[in-house]
């Protein structure tokens, strides 16, 4: 037994190190983070099928003279959002290595660049509103459930980087290195979505 | 054989054990437990009300139909009675009673764990559940259940069409509970790959726990379409979007399509544990090994596989391209092949072993002649012609309650007299277990399979009443009586297993000489399941009798017997090779709180208080937070 880990008693960052580095399988918590984002990933599977659904049922596309969505705006934003995959890798690689502040800063890096993007698209939906709602049409019904999707995984997932910053400021143990790399998975997966949804709302506009 | 406390120091460590795991007694126990045997009580006891709840709402619709022009339910009434029925069977009974209460039971047990990997999760699965039943079911209390049937179509379950709360309170509720089925299912999946004992590698899985893998990696993929379809009627209905309004640019036939998408998986989800408690009773009482363990346990990952791909034969009468239609045909027939694998297992086990016809293998027997029947019945949905003609008739209903209630439920009526010693400690009556059997069997032969002919006969299915001179009465008359023998048979187990428990003679540990884990143990199981973690070396653990004398011998050395904590063993996904010791959380009221604050956020939507419902989210997710707070090394 004695060659057995125990890995909830790693409370220190070179503690959950050395149990990550001698860890043979994904610990449970990825295990989990990966089938959430198998089921979220259908989800978003099905909203992206209704649109081009709902797109192939009509002659014109938008409905009801609706103007196609801006591309370059939603383009750059998306590709902004998708790089903070970079720091939340940097900051799983961190917490795996034992490295409590490292890990801090580049999830506050991230958080910063992912705040601005939500920022600029809470703005964007109220404008969007302003010009058609999804009240009008299925087009507007599902434009508006997509993105609002979408916005609803971001901010969750900002929600969750606020939270590690909350706990890393105790140090790392165990359960918080799993919970950066579950959480850092958990932006790769937001970020692909977010690259997904904004490609099918710009399609629109082809 | 199990294992034996022989020597003081293993009564010490026991001792240890005991005192690591003991949960609050009493009210208090119940409301915060994270055993996974408890909330599979839970989830036992509380499927059982629901069972009963929709078994009285078939009786009064079989009661209505007993004769022509009888007048016992309005049209109103005999709508909410179908519609909840058929919600309540599929939803609340059979995917909970086999998911969470067999699962949750028996699945850590089979594997040589002490819990589920989740445990707080698992308990929060069980608080959802019973919130979301209790918010449907508050619809019927106050008149305003769902009408629309339990595939609830659009446009009839538009606002338009059909403005009353039952929709909602139908869509809502399955929302809320699938935030639980989607938890449950991503626990067994993990604690099945993870939480395995030392030495099960993937080929030595108990065969019940493969049916439950495939059955929790098809609720995974499955649900999003129903939450999606869901979430789009909602919209429609409270805030004016227009998914399925034609005259919007929306489209009625989108429902039916992610309906369907899940509801076809659905069906195997339904039917999957039940294959996984045949492969449990049949090698028992057969004495003998399973035939083709590989080929059965890739059959059921198949039947879940391919479950995905046959969704639109539920909609040949909808007027899809022919090319569309004649691909679902197909693959409504490939289906049939892993499905015909299981069953020439069963049998080939059955005719091959030394069966001893003890209740829960006449059960399985009872499952295999109405599996037999249901599936023939199925494939004749595949030749379209056939299928268009029989639509929406009471052949349709015929097919499925074989396939729902003779195949799924019979082996569930099976376990529960199967593991009943385990659970509790006691043996049930077995003259009293095979009168229960004949008289379901028999009820249930009598209730559905005149269904066939007066569905051939131009029946069609959900009409409240049927005139005289259609020669109808004759079959509705012995559908009906059917149904009150089977009733009778239903409450006849619920006898037998009740008094049983108090007055039943002692069971042992094993009185089955069960080829699984579960029966090493003590009977019930303690808090920690295994005083020592089995290291196992064959599919049938309890049958290799060296093992578990090692067990014993490992006991006493204090060896993988984890009494330092409230832990139990993590292994390698595919080899089950040792690799590390997990604290699992114990005893918390977080889970019942998450599902308090998510009932008012649902309620509170149904009651279109939008403002007020994200409050009630907001505070959901700080009791998440506030849960997670507390790691599991410092609970």
């Amino acid at each position: 037994m004695s060659d057995v880990t125990r890995s909830m008693e790693a409370t220190s960052g070179s503690a959950a190190a050395r149990v990550a580095a001698r860890r043979a399988a994904f610990p449970n918590g990825l295990w989990g983070i990966y089938l959430l984002i198998a089921t979220e990933g259908a989800l978003f599977g099905c909203l992206i099928a209704t649109y081009f659904y709902l797109r192939f049922q009509s002659t014109d596309w938008p409905l009801g003279g609706i103007e196609p969505p801006d591309v370059t705006v939603p383009l750059i934003l998306a590709g902004a959002l998708a790089l903070t995959s970079i720091p939340m890798l940097g900051a799983s690689l961190a917490a795996q290595a034992g490295r409590a502040r490292a890990a801090w800063v580049f999830i506050f890096v991230a958080l910063v660049v992912q705040s601005g993007y939500f920022a600029y698209e809470m703005h964007s939906f109220r404008s969007d509103l302003s010009d058609f709602r999804p009240e009008d049409n299925a087009y507007g019904s599902i434009y508006y459930t997509l993105l609002g999707a979408d916005h609803a995984h971001v901010f969750i997932g900002m929600l969750l980087n606020v939270w590690l910053l909350a706990r890393l400021l105790g140090g790392l143990t165990n359960y918080r290195v799993i919970g950066v790399r579950a959480i850092s998975w958990y932006w790769h997966f937001a970020n692909l979505m977010t690259l997904f949804v904004v490609g099918t709302l710009l399609s629109a506009s082809a | 054989m199990a294992i034996g406390v022989s020597t003081p120091e293993a009564r010490r460590r026991i001792g240890r054990l005991e005192r690591i795991w003991e949960e609050p007694s009493g009210l208090v126990g119940w409301l915060t437990t994270t055993d996974h045997k408890r909330i599979g009580l839970l989830y036992f006891f509380t499927t059982l009300f629901f069972f009963g709840a929709g078994g009285v709402e078939a009786l009064l619709m079989r009661t209505q139909l007993i004769g022509p022009d009888a007048g016992v339910l309005s049209p109103e009434a005999y709508n909410q009675l179908f519609t909840m029925h058929g919600v309540t069977m599929i939803f609340l009974v059979v995917i909970p009673m086999s998911t969470g209460a067999f699962g949750n039971y028996l699945v850590p047990l089979m594997i040589g764990a002490r819990d589920m990997a989740f445990p707080r999760m698992n308990a929060v699965g069980y608080w959802i559940y019973a919130a979301s039943g209790i918010f449907i079911y508050v619809g019927l209390f106050i008149g305003r259940a769902p009408n629309a049937g339990w595939f609830d179509y659009v446009p009839l379950a538009s606002k338009e069409f059909n403005p009353s709360m039952g929709i909602d309170f139908y869509a809502l509720g399955l929302l809320f509970l699938g935030v639980s089925t989607t938890m449950v299912a991503i626990n067994f999946i993990v604690t099945i790959f993870k939480l395995r004992a030392p030495g099960m590698s993937l080929n030595r899985l108990p065969l019940f726990c493969y049916a439950f893998l495939a059955v929790s990696f098809a609720l995974v993929f499955a649900l999003p379409p129903l939450n999606t379809a869901l979430v789009f009627l909602e919209l429609d209905r409270l805030a004016g979007f227009h998914f399925y309004d034609v005259a919007f640019g929306g489209d009625s036939l989108l429902w039916q399509h992610l309906f369907w998408i899940f509801g076809h998986p659905e069906v195997y989800i339904i039917i999957l544990p039940a294959f996984g408690i045949a492969t449990s009773i049949i090698p028992t009482f057969s004495r003998r090994k399973m035939v083709a363990y590989p080929f059965v346990a890739i059959a059921e990952v198949l039947v879940a596989f391919i479950g995905f791909g046959v969704w639109a034969h539920h909609m040949f009468a909808v007027g899809l391209a022919t090319v569309t239609a004649v691909y679902f045909a197909a693959a409504s027939l490939i289906i049939v092949i892993p499905s015909a694998i299981q069953l020439f297992a069963w049998i080939t086990t059955l005719v091959t072993g030394r069966p001893r016809f003890a209740t829960p293998l006449l059960f399985i027997v009872g499952f295999i002649v109405f599996f037999i029947i249901g599936g023939l019945s199925g494939i004749m949905f595949a030749a379209i012609p056939f299928d268009q003609q029989t639509t929406d008739t009471y052949f349709v209903v015929a097919h499925f309650h074989f396939v729902i209630f003779g195949a799924a439920m019979f082996p569930l009526l099976g376990g529960m007299y199967y593991w009943f010693p385990k659970v509790t400690g006691r043996m049930y009556y077995e003259r009293f277990g095979q009168a229960s059997f004949w008289l379901t069997f028999v009820g249930s032969a009598l209730t559905f399979f005149p269904m066939h002919i007066v569905g051939l006969l131009g029946m069609p299915r959900r009409v409240y009443t049927y005139p005289d001179d259609l020669g109808w009465g004759a079959y509705n008359l012995s559908e009906t009586i059917g149904s009150y023998v089977l009733g009778a048979g239903l409450v006849l187990i619920l006898v037998n297993l009740t008094v049983s428990l108090f007055r039943g003679r002692p069971a042992g540990n094993d009185p089955w000489a069960g080829d699984t884990l579960e029966w090493s143990t003590t009977s019930p199981p303690p808090e920690y399941n295994y005083a020592v973690i089995p290291v196992v070396s064959s599919p049938y653990a309890m049958w290799d009798t060296e093992d578990r004398e090692a067990d014993a011998r490992r006991l006493d050395r204090g060896e993988l017997t984890l009494e330092e904590g409230h832990e139990t063993v993590s292994t390698t996904a595919q080899d089950a090779v040792l690799d590390e010791v997990l604290e699992m959380p114990s005893e918390s009221w977080s889970p019942l709180l998450v599902a308090v604050a998510l009932s008012g956020f649902f309620a509170l939507l149904l009651t279109e208080h939008f403002v007020a419902a994200g409050g009630f989210f907001g505070l959901t997710l700080i009791v998440i937070a506030a849960w997670h707070w507390q790691e599991p090394q410092e609970a």
